[in-house]
């Protein structure tokens, strides 16, 4: 219990500075990592857990957002309910796509995952009733029912850390229960976990399930907040890559490792495109940087604590 | 230690307000496409915003009345990756904390509407410039403003030339590709061809990435339209072209999207001769203070040539369109600061919406109705491909106030004697190289590869 404490007690921490200090910039920042946070902890599930490398994970991202979007434009939905219910839907969608590509191991499986992003992409780029490939905008008095855009974006923000420090609660569970050490046993080899009894199709659909959940109501949030969706901005690859480099980074397979990642990963690229010096040259100086700490940290940042500070073992999950 | 302390303190605080009430500049806040796919548009724009910064600032500044003084200007920007992940999160930071007065949009319609929610948030004025969407200015807006033509206007003017040059012509082929912008723009000109007793013998859509036109060019000739409008991008414009001259078909009028614009559109040789297209501004446009003058307008700014002078002595080469809209974005503001003669957002607002003025970009005024903001003096320029010495030459055919030479009419003088027979040749194809796209894909396999053997120790 102590490794989930200090996780919520940091998280509570920083979520909480810009609510006290009413700043709206350094809300923003926190905003993106709390964004990443969560995106980075629900990949871990079916990437860290479960061994399958999900290459086009922000599919479910996208997702959400239209299904929100859709809801809060078409039927005056609360942002709330729209948000369950994108969340539910991406569950609902990775449920019925699992059973089918789940059968696929290792890079074949990766690869479908990139092929639904395209393919669902590519439909809501030629579906009309969406908004097409030019998307749709929100009508800035749909915030007025929220108490204006001000009231609206901070609602957004307290939804996004209400979702993360959900996130992390449920990925901390997820470790510890039986469920998630099938999971493993999936990772560390899927025929064994088989012989042992484990029902691997079952086990792999529901992670696959739970780690779309939340990336749908965090698509929810951000384009809420973002006041207009496209699909180009809803379904980016490049997002879905920087989500496994975060899982990475801060060590898979471990709940503090992608908060950790993520965290590590906004702060470089955050830091770095606002600063007088290094602007012009941010993506370099920052790929440089993530490059040593791969290279030096092949298990990530908290495969690397742990191992080299065994003490921490029992703090660190 | 007290005192020390008491002395610091003192000090920080009247250092404070000494900043906060000395005004000397006016920030100008906004993001650029530095990375990513939107880098060579929004590099330009920024050129061209520069500009006019540095030459603002050699003059000493703007002249700001209720301050009695000239304020010079400072740009603040910031990357956005061309990615709406940090469009708010740069735009918060711009007005809250680099204390911005006013701000520019980023490149592209998509961008900025993500801006133009922390803009409308915070009430700060922002003047839209690479955006042409028409979609942003319907949605309750009250502080941005439109420089492009947008998307609605972008092919009605072909038709207002047709009409102008031949008013025997009646029969109107629009052929678009299937994609958001293009389809937009073509059913409004196909309202617009209707309303004015054109008839619209042929509406049809080809997908992205059509090659082969060989059917839909059979359609066209069988309804033997006077005109063929549509388009889409760059590559599918460029092969319709081709395959229309292949096939000899006897229009005699062309207007395509895109293509036309693109210097490399030449490279098809005589397929792109007296092909016309619609372009936001050309640098050999002819708008002038005479002309102001004539519309009872008045002229602000730099003349055509002054403008495309001083792009070139600082970049060494000839400014597109992206880059005068830079610079009218940054021309707009000052006028408005002028007229207003305060910052106040409020009164530089009012200026905005009373402005129209003729600059070397062409005419400038706001729509303040249903869709405020958006841009509703501006004309797009109509440009033909000419032969001048051998040599293909983009002109300026349309508005007659723009105009560089005349529209050559029919098209059809291109072909001389020629048949109308079909070639018997088939059309050459194109050999297409593996390219990036197989680079990246071999980059991804291998990193896949990667990441799924570090789980099997």
């Amino acid at each position: 219990m102590k490794s989930l404490s200090w996780l919520i007690g940091l998280l509570i921490v920083i979520g909480a500075i810009p609510m006290i200090t009413h700043d709206v910039t350094l809300r923003e920042t926190v905003f993106i990592i709390l964004m990443y946070i969560a995106l980075a902890e629900s990949l871990n599930i079916i990437l860290g857990y479960t061994g399958y490398v999900s290459f086009g994970h922000i599919v479910f991202y996208g997702i959400g957002g239209y299904v929100a979007f859709l809801m809060i434009q078409n039927y005056g939905l609360n942002i709330i309910p729209a948000m369950i219910l994108a969340g539910l839907f991406s569950a609902l969608v990775a449920y019925c796509l699992g059973l089918a590509i789940l059968r696929l191991r290792g890079a074949y499986f990766a690869i479908a995952t990139i092929g639904v992003n395209e393919a669902v992409k590519a439909l809501i780029t030629n579906l009309e009733q969406v908004g097409g490939a030019e998307g749709i905008y929100f009508n800035i008095k749909v915030y007025s029912a929220y108490g204006g855009a001000e009231h609206a974006i901070w609602l957004s923000y307290y939804l996004m850390l209400a979702v993360t420090i959900a996130v992390v609660i449920v990925s901390w569970f997820v470790k510890k229960s039986k469920f998630g050490l099938g999971l493993m046993a999936i990772r560390e080899d899927e025929d064994a976990a088989i012989t042992l009894g484990v029902n691997t199709s079952k086990y792999k659909t529901l992670a696959y399930a739970l780690s779309a959940l939340f990336p749908g109501m965090i698509g929810a949030i951000f384009f809420f907040k973002n006041g207009n969706i496209e699909p180009e901005s809803a379904f980016h690859l490049t997002k879905s890559i920087e989500m496994i480099f975060m899982v990475m980074l801060g060590g898979f397979g471990t709940v503090t490792g992608p908060m950790i990642g993520a965290i590590v990963y906004e702060r470089i690229r955050g830091f770095l495109i606002v600063s007088e010096m290094f602007k012009a040259l941010h993506i370099a100086i920052s790929g440089i940087i993530l490059l040593l700490i791969v290279l030096f940290m092949p298990r990530g940042i908290i495969g690397f604590v742990r191992d080299k500070i065994p003490a921490l073992r029992r703090f660190v999950e | 230690m007290r005192k020390i302390l008491v002395a610091l303190a003192v000090l920080i605080l009247l250092s404070s307000i000494s900043v906060a009430t000395a005004k000397d500049e006016i920030v100008i806040g906004f993001t650029m496409s530095q990375t990513g796919k939107f880098n060579s548009e929004s590099k330009e724009q920024f050129q061209g915003l520069k500009l006019w910064a540095d030459q603002v600032n050699a003059k000493g500044g703007i002249y700001v009345k209720s301050l009695g003084k000239n304020l010079t200007v400072k740009l603040v920007y910031y990357d956005d990756e061309s990615s709406k992940d940090r469009v708010q999160q740069l735009y918060t930071k711009l007005i809250t904390e680099d204390k911005a007065d006013f701000l520019i949009s980023p490149y592209s319609s998509g961008l900025t509407a993500s801006a133009a929610i922390v803009a409308s948030q915070y009430g700060k004025i922002m003047i839209a410039t690479g955006a042409a969407s028409d979609s942003i200015f319907n949605k309750g807006y009250n502080c941005i403003y439109q420089i492009y033509t947008p998307a609605s206007r972008y092919l009605t003017g072909a038709i207002d030339m047709l009409k102008a040059v031949d008013p025997n012509a009646k029969k109107i082929a629009i052929v678009y590709e299937d994609s958001k912008f293009a389809k937009d723009v073509c059913k409004a000109a196909k309202d617009y061809a209707e309303q004015n007793g054109f008839e619209v013998v042929l509406f049809e859509s080809y997908a992205p990435g059509t090659t082969d036109f060989t059917s839909l060019i059979n359609k066209i000739i069988a309804k033997s339209p006077d005109a063929i409008i549509g388009g889409g991008h760059f590559a599918d414009g460029e092969t319709f072209a081709k395959q229309l001259y292949e096939k000899r078909v006897k229009v005699k009028l062309i207007s395509l999207l895109v293509a036309p614009a693109v210097p490399e559109f030449a490279k098809i040789g005589k397929a792109a001769l007296y092909v016309t297209g619609p372009s936001q501004w050309e640098p050999m446009v002819r708008y002038s203070p005479e002309m102001a003058k004539k519309l009872g307008i008045e002229w602000f700014g730099p003349t055509v040539e002054e403008f495309v002078e001083a792009y070139k002595k600082a970049y060494g080469y000839e400014p597109g369109y992206h880059a005068a809209g830079g610079y009218v974005a940054g021309l707009v503001l000052q006028k408005a600061i002028e007229d207003a003669g305060t910052l106040d957002t409020e009164a530089v607002k009012k200026a905005l919406e009373k402005m129209d003025i003729m600059t070397f970009f062409g005419r400038i005024s706001f729509d303040t109705g249903e869709y405020y903001g958006r841009q509703k003096g501006h004309e797009m320029v109509y440009l033909q491909w000419q032969e001048k010495k051998g040599e293909l030459v983009k002109v300026v055919v349309w508005p007659e106030s723009a105009k560089s030479a005349d529209l050559i009419y029919p098209l059809t003088l291109k072909f001389g004697k020629e048949t109308t027979e079909t070639p018997a040749e088939a059309p050459a194809k194109e050999e297409k190289g593996p390219g990036f796209e197989a680079i990246l894909a071999i980059a991804g396999l291998a990193g896949i590869a990667y990441i799924t053997r570090r789980f099997k120790p």
